[in-house]
Protein backbone atom coordinates (compact mmCIF):
# COMPACT_ATOMS: atom_id res chain seq x y z
CA UNK A 1 0.00 0.00 0.00
CA UNK A 2 2.48 2.27 1.42
CA UNK A 3 4.53 1.43 -2.46
CA UNK A 4 1.63 2.59 -4.39
CA UNK A 5 1.09 5.82 -2.69
CA UNK A 6 4.89 6.48 -3.14
CA UNK A 7 4.84 5.87 -6.54
CA UNK A 8 1.81 7.93 -6.68
CA UNK A 9 3.23 10.93 -5.02
CA UNK A 10 6.56 10.17 -7.29
CA UNK A 11 4.46 10.58 -10.33
CA UNK A 12 2.58 13.41 -9.17
CA UNK A 13 6.06 15.55 -8.69
CA UNK A 14 7.66 14.47 -11.79
CA UNK A 15 4.21 15.34 -13.33
CA UNK A 16 4.40 19.07 -11.96
CA UNK A 17 7.98 19.47 -12.67
CA UNK A 18 6.97 18.55 -16.32
CA UNK A 19 4.38 20.71 -16.55
CA UNK A 20 6.39 23.79 -14.82
CA UNK A 21 9.17 23.17 -17.53
CA UNK A 22 6.55 23.22 -20.12
CA UNK A 23 4.90 26.33 -19.09
CA UNK A 24 8.79 28.30 -17.89
CA UNK A 25 9.69 27.23 -21.87
CA UNK A 26 6.46 28.63 -23.51
CA UNK A 27 7.15 31.95 -21.55
CA UNK A 28 10.82 31.85 -22.28
CA UNK A 29 9.38 32.11 -25.96
CA UNK A 30 6.96 34.58 -25.83
CA UNK A 31 9.65 36.66 -23.43
CA UNK A 32 12.16 36.53 -25.98
CA UNK A 33 9.79 37.55 -28.68
CA UNK A 34 9.44 40.84 -26.84
CA UNK A 35 12.84 41.12 -26.61
CA UNK A 36 13.07 41.36 -30.13
CA UNK A 37 10.07 43.69 -30.43
CA UNK A 38 12.15 46.22 -27.74
CA UNK A 39 15.04 45.98 -30.38
CA UNK A 40 13.26 47.24 -32.91
CA UNK A 41 11.28 49.67 -31.40
CA UNK A 42 14.85 50.97 -30.61
CA UNK A 43 15.73 51.06 -34.26
CA UNK A 44 12.75 52.48 -35.26
CA UNK A 45 13.27 55.57 -32.64
CA UNK A 46 16.52 56.13 -34.62
CA UNK A 47 15.70 56.72 -38.01
CA UNK A 48 14.16 60.59 -37.23
CA UNK A 49 17.28 61.67 -35.99
CA UNK A 50 19.24 59.62 -38.82
CA UNK A 51 17.00 61.31 -41.65
CA UNK A 52 17.11 64.89 -40.21
CA UNK A 53 21.07 64.65 -40.09
CA UNK A 54 21.55 63.10 -43.60
CA UNK A 55 18.62 65.78 -44.79
CA UNK A 56 20.89 68.66 -43.78
CA UNK A 57 23.84 67.21 -46.00
CA UNK A 58 22.48 66.49 -49.18
CA UNK A 59 20.16 67.16 -51.38
CA UNK A 60 20.01 64.21 -53.96
CA UNK A 61 19.15 61.23 -51.49
CA UNK A 62 15.62 62.72 -51.39
CA UNK A 63 13.87 59.65 -52.42
CA UNK A 64 15.88 57.23 -50.05
CA UNK A 65 14.81 59.40 -47.15
CA UNK A 66 11.56 59.66 -48.15
CA UNK A 67 11.21 55.82 -48.32
CA UNK A 68 12.80 55.42 -45.41
CA UNK A 69 10.60 57.21 -43.48
CA UNK A 70 7.64 55.50 -44.84
CA UNK A 71 8.79 52.53 -44.04
CA UNK A 72 9.34 53.28 -40.60
CA UNK A 73 5.71 55.24 -40.30
CA UNK A 74 4.48 51.53 -41.30
CA UNK A 75 6.14 49.82 -39.09
CA UNK A 76 5.49 51.80 -36.06
CA UNK A 77 1.97 52.11 -36.95
CA UNK A 78 0.93 49.28 -34.64
CA UNK A 79 -1.75 46.33 -36.06
CA UNK A 80 1.19 44.38 -37.61
CA UNK A 81 1.82 40.32 -37.51
CA UNK A 82 5.31 39.92 -36.03
CA UNK A 83 6.44 38.16 -39.24
CA UNK A 84 4.99 41.61 -41.08
CA UNK A 85 7.21 43.71 -38.80
CA UNK A 86 10.23 41.90 -39.47
CA UNK A 87 9.65 42.10 -43.16
CA UNK A 88 9.59 46.04 -42.89
CA UNK A 89 12.57 45.85 -40.79
CA UNK A 90 14.48 43.77 -43.43
CA UNK A 91 13.53 46.28 -45.99
CA UNK A 92 14.39 48.86 -43.57
CA UNK A 93 17.91 47.48 -43.23
CA UNK A 94 18.74 47.63 -46.61
CA UNK A 95 17.63 50.92 -46.88
CA UNK A 96 19.76 52.06 -44.32
CA UNK A 97 22.40 50.38 -45.36
CA UNK A 98 21.94 51.80 -48.93
CA UNK A 99 21.98 55.25 -47.10
CA UNK A 100 25.09 54.58 -45.62
CA UNK A 101 27.56 53.64 -48.45
CA UNK A 102 25.75 56.76 -50.33
CA UNK A 103 27.53 58.52 -47.31
CA UNK A 104 30.43 58.10 -48.96
CA UNK A 105 29.84 61.04 -51.49
CA UNK A 106 29.10 63.51 -49.09
CA UNK A 107 32.65 63.97 -46.76
CA UNK A 108 30.67 67.16 -44.63
CA UNK A 109 28.06 64.03 -43.55
CA UNK A 110 30.46 61.58 -43.23
CA UNK A 111 32.74 63.90 -40.58
CA UNK A 112 29.78 65.07 -38.62
CA UNK A 113 30.09 63.10 -35.04
CA UNK A 114 26.20 63.35 -34.95
CA UNK A 115 26.19 61.00 -37.85
CA UNK A 116 28.61 58.97 -36.48
CA UNK A 117 27.21 58.24 -33.29
CA UNK A 118 23.99 57.25 -35.22
CA UNK A 119 25.94 55.13 -37.34
CA UNK A 120 27.54 53.54 -34.65
CA UNK A 121 24.00 53.06 -32.37
CA UNK A 122 22.47 51.63 -35.80
CA UNK A 123 25.01 49.06 -35.95
CA UNK A 124 24.57 48.69 -32.54
CA UNK A 125 21.32 47.68 -32.71
CA UNK A 126 21.66 45.84 -35.65
CA UNK A 127 23.93 43.39 -33.56
CA UNK A 128 21.33 43.56 -30.61
CA UNK A 129 18.23 42.32 -32.50
CA UNK A 130 20.59 39.70 -34.19
CA UNK A 131 21.22 38.24 -30.75
CA UNK A 132 17.76 38.68 -29.53
CA UNK A 133 16.78 36.83 -33.02
CA UNK A 134 19.29 33.78 -32.14
CA UNK A 135 17.83 33.93 -28.61
CA UNK A 136 14.20 33.61 -29.58
CA UNK A 137 15.56 30.86 -32.04
CA UNK A 138 17.26 29.48 -29.26
CA UNK A 139 14.11 29.52 -26.76
CA UNK A 140 11.48 27.95 -29.42
CA UNK A 141 14.04 24.83 -30.41
CA UNK A 142 14.33 24.38 -26.69
CA UNK A 143 10.44 24.25 -26.61
CA UNK A 144 9.97 22.26 -29.58
CA UNK A 145 12.55 20.36 -28.46
CA UNK A 146 10.35 20.05 -24.50
CA UNK A 147 6.65 19.28 -26.43
CA UNK A 148 7.61 16.96 -29.44
CA UNK A 149 9.98 14.38 -26.98
CA UNK A 150 8.52 11.58 -24.35
CA UNK A 151 6.84 12.57 -21.60
CA UNK A 152 6.73 15.97 -22.89
CA UNK A 153 4.30 15.55 -25.81
CA UNK A 154 1.60 14.01 -23.63
CA UNK A 155 1.47 17.32 -21.57
CA UNK A 156 1.56 19.14 -24.55
CA UNK A 157 -1.14 17.61 -26.31
CA UNK A 158 -3.14 18.35 -22.97
CA UNK A 159 -2.39 22.15 -22.83
CA UNK A 160 -2.75 22.26 -26.67
CA UNK A 161 0.88 23.64 -27.19
CA UNK A 162 2.11 23.27 -30.96
CA UNK A 163 5.17 23.50 -32.54
CA UNK A 164 6.53 27.16 -32.82
CA UNK A 165 8.64 28.35 -36.27
CA UNK A 166 12.05 29.84 -35.77
CA UNK A 167 13.01 32.63 -37.29
CA UNK A 168 14.71 32.24 -40.73
CA UNK A 169 17.70 34.71 -41.78
CA UNK A 170 17.08 36.98 -43.94
CA UNK A 171 17.89 35.68 -47.77
CA UNK A 172 20.05 39.02 -48.10
CA UNK A 173 22.09 38.34 -44.69
CA UNK A 174 22.92 34.93 -45.70
CA UNK A 175 24.94 36.25 -48.53
CA UNK A 176 28.32 37.08 -48.33
CA UNK A 177 28.95 40.78 -48.50
CA UNK A 178 30.58 42.09 -51.56
CA UNK A 179 32.33 45.54 -51.89
CA UNK A 180 31.68 45.41 -55.41
CA UNK A 181 28.08 44.95 -54.85
CA UNK A 182 27.89 47.48 -53.00
CA UNK A 183 29.20 50.32 -54.71
CA UNK A 184 27.35 49.48 -57.88
CA UNK A 185 24.16 50.55 -55.95
CA UNK B 1 67.12 52.34 -37.84
CA UNK B 2 70.16 54.07 -36.19
CA UNK B 3 67.79 53.73 -32.78
CA UNK B 4 67.61 49.82 -33.70
CA UNK B 5 71.05 48.96 -33.62
CA UNK B 6 71.95 51.79 -30.51
CA UNK B 7 69.35 49.53 -28.36
CA UNK B 8 70.70 46.73 -29.55
CA UNK B 9 73.91 47.51 -28.66
CA UNK B 10 72.85 48.28 -25.40
CA UNK B 11 70.46 45.30 -24.88
CA UNK B 12 74.02 43.19 -25.03
CA UNK B 13 75.96 45.61 -22.94
CA UNK B 14 73.33 45.20 -20.49
CA UNK B 15 73.49 41.50 -20.93
CA UNK B 16 77.31 41.21 -20.40
CA UNK B 17 77.15 43.34 -16.94
CA UNK B 18 74.20 40.61 -16.12
CA UNK B 19 76.54 37.58 -17.19
CA UNK B 20 79.27 38.64 -14.79
CA UNK B 21 76.18 38.95 -11.75
CA UNK B 22 75.07 35.74 -12.83
CA UNK B 23 78.30 33.25 -13.14
CA UNK B 24 78.96 34.93 -9.80
CA UNK B 25 75.55 33.52 -8.84
CA UNK B 26 75.65 30.44 -10.24
CA UNK B 27 79.40 29.94 -8.82
CA UNK B 28 78.36 30.43 -5.02
CA UNK B 29 75.06 28.02 -5.50
CA UNK B 30 77.80 25.66 -6.52
CA UNK B 31 79.76 26.06 -3.62
CA UNK B 32 76.85 25.87 -1.35
CA UNK B 33 75.94 22.86 -2.91
CA UNK B 34 79.18 21.58 -2.07
CA UNK B 35 79.30 22.34 1.11
CA UNK B 36 76.18 20.57 2.07
CA UNK B 37 77.55 17.88 -0.04
CA UNK B 38 80.42 17.80 2.38
CA UNK B 39 78.32 18.10 5.64
CA UNK B 40 76.30 15.07 4.81
CA UNK B 41 79.86 13.12 4.08
CA UNK B 42 81.24 14.49 7.35
CA UNK B 43 77.95 12.84 9.14
CA UNK B 44 78.23 9.79 7.10
CA UNK B 45 81.60 9.10 8.11
CA UNK B 46 81.30 10.05 11.63
CA UNK B 47 78.34 7.64 11.81
CA UNK B 48 80.46 5.03 10.15
CA UNK B 49 83.55 5.46 12.19
CA UNK B 50 81.10 5.69 15.39
CA UNK B 51 82.99 9.32 16.48
CA UNK B 52 80.12 11.51 17.20
CA UNK B 53 82.11 14.49 17.88
CA UNK B 54 83.72 14.41 15.07
CA UNK B 55 80.43 14.62 13.26
CA UNK B 56 78.89 17.75 15.24
CA UNK B 57 82.07 19.88 14.89
CA UNK B 58 82.95 18.65 11.60
CA UNK B 59 79.06 19.19 10.52
CA UNK B 60 78.78 22.78 11.38
CA UNK B 61 81.25 24.54 10.26
CA UNK B 62 80.46 23.55 6.42
CA UNK B 63 77.35 24.02 7.20
CA UNK B 64 77.18 27.78 8.95
CA UNK B 65 79.48 28.96 5.82
CA UNK B 66 76.85 27.44 3.26
CA UNK B 67 74.03 29.31 4.95
CA UNK B 68 75.64 31.95 5.15
CA UNK B 69 76.47 32.18 1.52
CA UNK B 70 73.42 30.71 0.49
CA UNK B 71 71.22 33.55 2.44
CA UNK B 72 73.50 36.55 1.29
CA UNK B 73 73.91 35.22 -2.46
CA UNK B 74 70.15 34.63 -2.72
CA UNK B 75 69.66 38.50 -2.35
CA UNK B 76 71.68 39.38 -5.02
CA UNK B 77 70.18 36.78 -7.14
CA UNK B 78 66.58 38.74 -6.30
CA UNK B 79 68.10 41.70 -7.54
CA UNK B 80 70.01 39.89 -10.58
CA UNK B 81 66.21 38.76 -11.22
CA UNK B 82 64.52 41.94 -11.17
CA UNK B 83 67.50 43.57 -12.83
CA UNK B 84 67.05 40.90 -15.58
CA UNK B 85 63.21 41.27 -16.20
CA UNK B 86 62.97 45.13 -16.46
CA UNK B 87 66.30 45.74 -18.49
CA UNK B 88 66.30 42.34 -20.48
CA UNK B 89 62.66 41.08 -21.00
CA UNK B 90 61.79 45.27 -20.68
CA UNK B 91 63.63 46.27 -23.38
CA UNK B 92 62.73 43.08 -25.86
CA UNK B 93 58.91 43.59 -25.41
CA UNK B 94 59.53 46.91 -27.29
CA UNK B 95 60.73 44.56 -30.27
CA UNK B 96 56.95 43.75 -30.44
CA UNK B 97 55.22 46.79 -29.43
CA UNK B 98 56.59 49.97 -28.45
CA UNK B 99 54.13 50.53 -25.58
CA UNK B 100 54.43 46.95 -23.68
CA UNK B 101 55.64 47.51 -20.55
CA UNK B 102 56.75 44.83 -17.76
CA UNK B 103 56.27 45.55 -13.85
CA UNK B 104 58.17 42.32 -12.92
CA UNK B 105 56.69 42.80 -8.72
CA UNK B 106 53.09 43.25 -9.78
CA UNK B 107 50.56 41.25 -11.71
CA UNK B 108 46.55 40.59 -11.49
CA UNK B 109 45.54 41.38 -7.80
CA UNK B 110 43.30 39.01 -6.02
CA UNK B 111 40.42 40.79 -5.92
CA UNK B 112 40.41 41.30 -9.38
CA UNK B 113 41.41 37.24 -10.05
CA UNK B 114 37.50 36.35 -7.76
CA UNK B 115 36.23 39.69 -9.39
CA UNK B 116 36.62 38.22 -13.38
CA UNK B 117 34.66 34.88 -12.40
CA UNK B 118 36.84 32.72 -14.23
CA UNK B 119 36.73 30.38 -11.56
CA UNK B 120 33.99 29.90 -8.99
CA UNK B 121 36.64 28.58 -5.99
CA UNK B 122 38.07 31.43 -3.80
CA UNK B 123 41.77 31.32 -3.54
CA UNK B 124 43.50 30.39 0.22
CA UNK B 125 47.00 31.04 -1.43
CA UNK B 126 47.42 33.80 -4.01
CA UNK B 127 51.09 34.70 -6.32
CA UNK B 128 50.70 36.56 -8.89
CA UNK B 129 53.97 38.56 -11.04
CA UNK B 130 55.67 39.90 -14.11
CA UNK B 131 52.69 42.39 -14.97
CA UNK B 132 52.84 43.22 -18.60
CA UNK B 133 50.84 46.08 -19.97
CA UNK B 134 50.61 47.67 -23.47
CA UNK B 135 48.15 49.18 -26.05
CA UNK B 136 47.38 47.56 -29.54
CA UNK B 137 45.76 50.25 -31.37
CA UNK B 138 42.80 51.27 -29.84
CA UNK B 139 42.49 48.81 -27.16
CA UNK B 140 44.51 48.32 -23.94
CA UNK B 141 45.52 44.95 -22.56
CA UNK B 142 47.61 43.38 -19.66
CA UNK B 143 48.67 40.16 -18.53
CA UNK B 144 50.21 38.42 -15.47
CA UNK B 145 51.46 35.19 -14.19
CA UNK B 146 48.71 33.72 -11.45
CA UNK B 147 48.85 30.89 -9.02
CA UNK B 148 45.89 30.06 -7.00
CA UNK B 149 45.30 27.64 -4.93
CA UNK B 150 42.77 26.31 -2.07
CA UNK B 151 43.19 24.15 0.88
CA UNK B 152 41.17 21.71 2.63
CA UNK B 153 42.12 20.19 5.54
CA UNK B 154 41.55 16.92 6.73
CA UNK B 155 41.50 15.27 10.43
CA UNK B 156 44.26 12.34 11.28
CA UNK B 157 45.42 10.81 14.35
CA UNK B 158 48.50 13.17 13.86
CA UNK B 159 46.69 16.45 13.96
CA UNK B 160 45.04 18.32 10.87
CA UNK B 161 46.35 17.57 7.86
CA UNK B 162 46.57 20.23 5.17
CA UNK B 163 46.54 19.97 1.50
CA UNK B 164 46.88 22.72 -1.34
CA UNK B 165 45.22 22.04 -4.49
CA UNK B 166 45.28 24.75 -7.60
CA UNK B 167 42.44 26.30 -9.22
CA UNK B 168 44.66 27.98 -11.87
CA UNK B 169 48.36 28.11 -12.66
CA UNK B 170 49.29 30.04 -16.13
CA UNK B 171 48.56 33.48 -17.66
CA UNK B 172 45.64 35.43 -16.92
CA UNK B 173 45.25 37.78 -20.06
CA UNK B 174 42.60 40.95 -19.50
CA UNK B 175 41.62 43.57 -22.29
CA UNK B 176 39.09 46.29 -22.63
CA UNK B 177 36.46 45.08 -24.76
CA UNK B 178 34.76 46.63 -28.00
CA UNK B 179 30.94 46.42 -26.84
CA UNK B 180 28.52 47.64 -24.10
CA UNK B 181 27.29 45.48 -21.75
CA UNK B 182 26.16 45.32 -18.16
CA UNK B 183 25.69 41.76 -16.88
CA UNK B 184 28.58 39.40 -16.70
CA UNK B 185 29.15 36.51 -19.54
CA UNK B 186 31.10 33.50 -18.55
CA UNK B 187 32.61 30.51 -20.79
CA UNK B 188 34.05 28.02 -18.98
CA UNK B 189 35.36 24.69 -20.26
CA UNK B 190 32.55 21.86 -20.66
CA UNK B 191 33.63 19.04 -18.07
CA UNK B 192 31.99 16.33 -17.07
CA UNK B 193 30.58 18.45 -13.48
CA UNK B 194 29.82 21.56 -15.51
CA UNK B 195 27.63 19.52 -18.28
CA UNK B 196 25.82 17.89 -15.47
CA UNK B 197 25.08 20.84 -13.91
CA UNK B 198 24.00 22.46 -17.01
CA UNK B 199 21.48 19.78 -17.55
CA UNK B 200 19.93 19.80 -14.15
CA UNK B 201 19.62 23.94 -14.41
CA UNK B 202 18.35 23.85 -17.80
CA UNK B 203 15.95 20.92 -17.19
CA UNK B 204 14.84 20.84 -13.97
CA UNK B 205 16.04 23.70 -11.56
CA UNK B 206 18.16 26.47 -11.91
CA UNK B 207 20.17 27.83 -8.59
CA UNK B 208 20.18 31.93 -8.29
CA UNK B 209 19.50 34.04 -11.83
CA UNK B 210 22.62 32.76 -14.04
CA UNK B 211 21.53 30.53 -16.59
CA UNK B 212 23.23 28.32 -18.99
CA UNK B 213 23.05 29.93 -22.19
CA UNK B 214 22.87 27.08 -25.26
CA UNK B 215 24.37 28.51 -28.25
CA UNK B 216 24.19 27.70 -32.02
CA UNK B 217 27.25 26.68 -32.47
CA UNK B 218 27.81 23.38 -31.71
CA UNK B 219 31.38 22.97 -31.32
CA UNK B 220 31.34 25.72 -29.40
CA UNK B 221 28.52 24.45 -27.24
CA UNK B 222 30.36 21.62 -27.13
CA UNK B 223 34.23 22.72 -25.76
CA UNK B 224 32.36 25.31 -23.55
CA UNK B 225 29.86 25.84 -20.99
CA UNK B 226 28.23 29.53 -21.03
CA UNK B 227 26.97 30.87 -18.13
CA UNK B 228 25.18 34.41 -18.12
CA UNK B 229 22.22 36.34 -16.59
CA UNK B 230 20.80 37.76 -19.81
CA UNK B 231 20.58 35.48 -22.89
CA UNK B 232 20.59 38.22 -25.32
CA UNK B 233 23.70 40.22 -23.65
CA UNK B 234 25.48 36.65 -23.81
CA UNK B 235 24.60 35.83 -27.53
CA UNK B 236 25.59 40.04 -28.24
CA UNK B 237 28.90 39.36 -26.89
CA UNK B 238 29.55 35.65 -28.19
CA UNK B 239 28.21 36.71 -31.85
CA UNK B 240 28.79 33.88 -34.78
CA UNK B 241 32.68 35.53 -35.96
CA UNK B 242 33.26 35.62 -31.88
CA UNK B 243 32.66 32.04 -31.31
CA UNK B 244 35.09 31.03 -34.40
CA UNK B 245 37.40 33.28 -33.14
CA UNK B 246 37.21 31.78 -29.76
CA UNK B 247 37.55 28.68 -30.84
CA UNK B 248 40.43 29.35 -33.03
CA UNK B 249 42.36 30.54 -30.22
CA UNK B 250 41.34 27.60 -28.27
CA UNK B 251 42.98 25.41 -30.94
CA UNK B 252 46.21 27.17 -30.45
CA UNK B 253 46.15 26.70 -26.29
CA UNK B 254 47.45 23.54 -24.96
CA UNK B 255 44.72 23.33 -22.52
CA UNK B 256 41.15 24.55 -23.00
CA UNK B 257 41.13 28.18 -22.06
CA UNK B 258 38.34 30.39 -19.88
CA UNK B 259 36.96 33.07 -20.82
CA UNK B 260 34.99 36.53 -19.16
CA UNK B 261 33.23 39.64 -19.97
CA UNK B 262 32.67 41.30 -16.92
CA UNK B 263 32.71 45.19 -16.18
CA UNK B 264 33.39 45.91 -19.78
CA UNK B 265 36.05 43.88 -19.73
CA UNK B 266 37.07 40.52 -21.09
CA UNK B 267 39.56 38.24 -19.04
CA UNK B 268 40.99 34.65 -20.94
CA UNK B 269 43.01 32.07 -18.42
CA UNK B 270 45.45 30.21 -20.14
CA UNK B 271 46.38 26.97 -18.09
CA UNK B 272 50.38 27.18 -18.25
CA UNK B 273 52.92 25.33 -16.16
CA UNK B 274 56.12 27.49 -17.57
CA UNK B 275 57.16 29.65 -15.33
CA UNK B 276 58.06 32.58 -17.82
CA UNK B 277 60.52 35.53 -17.71
CA UNK B 278 62.80 33.76 -15.33
CA UNK B 279 66.74 34.47 -15.96
CA UNK B 280 68.73 31.43 -16.51
CA UNK B 281 70.93 31.04 -13.73
CA UNK B 282 73.26 27.48 -14.51
CA UNK B 283 73.04 28.73 -18.29
CA UNK B 284 74.33 31.40 -20.26
CA UNK B 285 73.04 34.56 -20.49
CA UNK B 286 74.86 35.06 -23.95
CA UNK B 287 72.69 31.93 -25.46
CA UNK B 288 70.94 33.37 -28.92
CA UNK B 289 67.63 31.94 -27.95
CA UNK B 290 67.63 33.50 -24.52
CA UNK B 291 63.86 35.06 -25.49
CA UNK B 292 62.21 33.03 -27.99
CA UNK B 293 60.22 30.89 -25.75
CA UNK B 294 59.38 34.22 -23.63
CA UNK B 295 59.05 36.45 -26.69
CA UNK B 296 56.58 34.15 -28.50
CA UNK B 297 54.29 34.02 -25.83
CA UNK B 298 54.06 37.65 -25.19
CA UNK B 299 53.03 37.98 -29.02
CA UNK B 300 50.79 35.23 -28.60
CA UNK B 301 49.01 37.56 -25.74
CA UNK B 302 49.59 40.61 -28.08
CA UNK B 303 47.72 38.96 -31.14
CA UNK B 304 44.96 38.28 -29.13
CA UNK B 305 43.32 41.57 -29.76
CA UNK B 306 43.52 41.15 -33.45
CA UNK B 307 42.64 37.80 -33.35
CA UNK B 308 39.44 38.43 -31.46
CA UNK B 309 39.16 41.67 -33.38
CA UNK B 310 39.09 43.88 -30.26
CA UNK B 311 39.83 47.08 -32.27
CA UNK B 312 36.68 47.35 -34.41
CA UNK B 313 35.17 50.61 -32.62
CA UNK B 314 31.78 50.17 -34.11
CA UNK B 315 29.28 50.04 -31.13
CA UNK B 316 28.91 52.82 -29.39
CA UNK B 317 32.01 52.24 -27.13
CA UNK B 318 35.31 54.35 -27.24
Amino acid sequence: MIVIIGLFVFLFIIGIVIYNSLIGKRNQVTNAFSAIDVMLKKRFDLIPNLVEVVKQYTNYEQSTLTKIVELRAKATSGNLTQEEKANLDTELSSAVKGLMVTVENYPDLKANTNFLNLQTTWTESEEQIAAARRTYNSAVTDYNNAIMMFPGNMFAGMLGYTKIEVLATPEEERKNISAKELFNN
Amino acid sequence: MDSEINSKVNLQEILNTLEVDRKKIAETYQTCYILAGLTILILIISIFIRFPALGVFGCLVPLIIGIVMYFRIDDEAKKYKSSYKINVVGAALKSINETLAITPLSGLPEYEFVSSELFTTEPDRYKTQDLITGTADKTSFWFAEVHAEYKTETQTKNGTRTEWHTIFEGIIFAADFNKNFNVSTVVRPKSFGASLGAWFSKNVFSFGNTEVVQLENTEFDNKFVTYSKNQIEARYILTPAMMERILALNNKSDETISISFIHSKMYIAFPLSNNYFEPPIHSSLLAPDLLTEDLSIVQFMHDIVHELDLNTRIWGKE
